[in-house]
């Protein structure tokens, strides 16, 4: 249940990415709902759940965008890990907390996007990656954590997120 | 007796309806109640407010929801009447260019929406509703009544993917249309509002405003084709080319219906291409209404780079 569940709201976070997320895009960036989703579910679950999940969130994304299929399935599969790192290590009860640990998680999947886009000839000059892209996104989707997060830890501790493992 | 009912028949005659005027008795009666009738009725009207209005409020909570009820209902309209009214101004826009523009062109084009954009923000890419079935295919030009959107890189049978020309991956050999400079414009990426135009040669002339479109050359992109125009422009790091930063004529935060190039053919009236709308010719026609670009043809001052 807890897996089929985890499926459709990346699948859900992916869609309202590609459609209605762009009437809220500043300066061109939209932020990154299936990272929220990665990040939330490696903190609470750890390095093991949140590598799996960052896999299938960044794998979800790369079939909707029909090219570079694995960039970033692999990208959002090791911020998930590192954010995964923390599980135990962290209070879960702050918002704050969590807000920085998804601008790290956005800040790394963006980076190695940007890594792994040179290794299949797509040059862009590092200023433009990280001033245009990869700050503004990390920061655009930090900021959205305070709406998700209170209902998704709610929901992973008594609600229909709460299982022992996938 | 008598005479009291001869005496007011009289009267009644006399004070009919479609008499010429009053009787300056009458006249003075009527001055003189008049402020009292009015006293009279305002007080009475106040009576009745007091009188009713425990009843008033009974009503009065029903008669709120229903006009609560009303308002959302009316907003919601208006809201989808708003929805619609956009709607038809930007179709009348591309109706306008299928009829206008584009049998100048020599463009036979199909009409598509767009109904998905690329989750991520490194690259521009959307996707349209239509596909192969109705005759798109890869590498097709794609472009709005405003300018050049970008071209078609791979369809399925109900859709096509759009590269859009503000993608880094995307080049489009272009040339300023006041000096016939050649260039690349190459996308920014997140940057939909701005693009670069690079590989002008040394010992050209531009400054802001003017307008760059498609050469032509590399045979994928039309000629002329609008793409934007220049904000400024410097030399490039190599000393061997100037560059310039293009501002696209296409709202690409906004768009949602775009045109695709099935085919083209030799214009039967090529002469009147001068007379398109801006910046698609030189503007002396007003066939699409608004013109796309805030700055008109010869706006542009101050010379950015020789």
């Amino acid at each position: 249940m807890r897996f089929y569940l985890l499926v459709f709201l990346l699948a859900a976070a992916l869609f309202v990415q590609a459609t209605l997320l762009n009437l809220l895009s500043v300066w061109g960036v939209k932020p990154d709902l299936v990272i929220i989703i990665v990040t939330f579910n490696a903190f609470l679950r750890g390095s093991r759940e949140g590598a799996l999940v960052g896999f299938l969130g960044g794998l979800f994304k790369d079939l909707a965008v029909g090219g570079y299929i694995g960039m970033n399935a692999l990208s959002a599969m090791a911020a998930g890990y590192l954010i995964g790192l923390t599980e135990s290590k962290l209070y879960k009860d702050s918002v704050l907390i969590v807000f920085f640990l998804v601008w790290l998680s956005s800040f790394t999947s963006q980076f190695l996007n940007y890594i792994l886009l040179t290794t299949v000839d797509v040059y862009i000059s590092p200023g433009v990656a990280l001033f245009n892209v990869i700050i503004p996104t990390a920061t655009y989707t930090a900021l959205l954590t305070p709406l998700f997060y209170r209902r998704f830890y709610r929901s992973n501790q008594r609600g229909l997120l709460y299982t022992e493992k996938i | 007796m008598g005479m009291l009912v001869i005496f007011m028949l009289t009267l009644m005659n006399y004070t009919k309806f479609d008499r010429a005027g009053v009787s300056p008795m009458e006249s003075s009666l009527r001055d003189l109640f008049a402020p009292v009738q009015g006293l009279a009725m305002n007080l009475g009207h106040r009576l009745r407010e007091l009188v009713s209005f425990p009843f008033t409020l009974a009503r009065a909570a029903d008669e709120n929801q229903l006009m609560k009820k009303k308002i959302s209902e009316l907003e919601g309209r208006l809201r989808e009447y708003e929805e619609l009214r956009s709607e038809n101004e930007r179709l009348k826009k591309l109706l306008d260019f299928k009829t206008g523009v584009a049998p100048v062109m020599g463009y036979d084009l199909t009409a598509a929406a767009v109904i998905a954009r690329d989750p991520g923000n490194w690259f521009g890419l959307i996707t349209l509703n239509k596909g192969s079935r109705e005759g798109l295919q890869p590498n097709m030009v794609v472009l709005n009544s405003q300018g050049l959107v970008g071209r078609i890189t791979s369809v399925t049978p109900q859709t096509a993917e759009v590269l859009l020309i503000t993608d880094p991956r995307s080049g489009v050999a272009a040339l300023i249309q006041e000096s016939r400079a050649p260039g690349l414009v190459e996308g920014v990426a997140s940057s939909p509002g701005r693009m670069k135009m690079v590989r002008i040669p040394i010992g050209t002339d531009f400054s802001g405003g003017q307008v760059v479109v498609t050469s032509g050359f590399g045979s994928l992109y039309p000629k002329g084709i609008p793409i934007g125009r220049i904000l400024d422009g410097d030399r490039e790091p190599s000393g061997l080319f100037s560059s310039a930063v293009i501002i696209p004529f296409v709202d690409f935060n906004r768009l949602e219906e775009v045109m695709v190039i099935t085919g083209t053919r030799t214009s039967q009236a090529a002469a009147r291409v001068t007379e398109l709308p801006y910046p698609w010719g030189e503007g002396k026609t007003d066939l699409m209404g608004r013109s796309p670009g805030a700055i008109r043809a010869g706006e542009g001052n101050g010379v950015v780079r020789r």
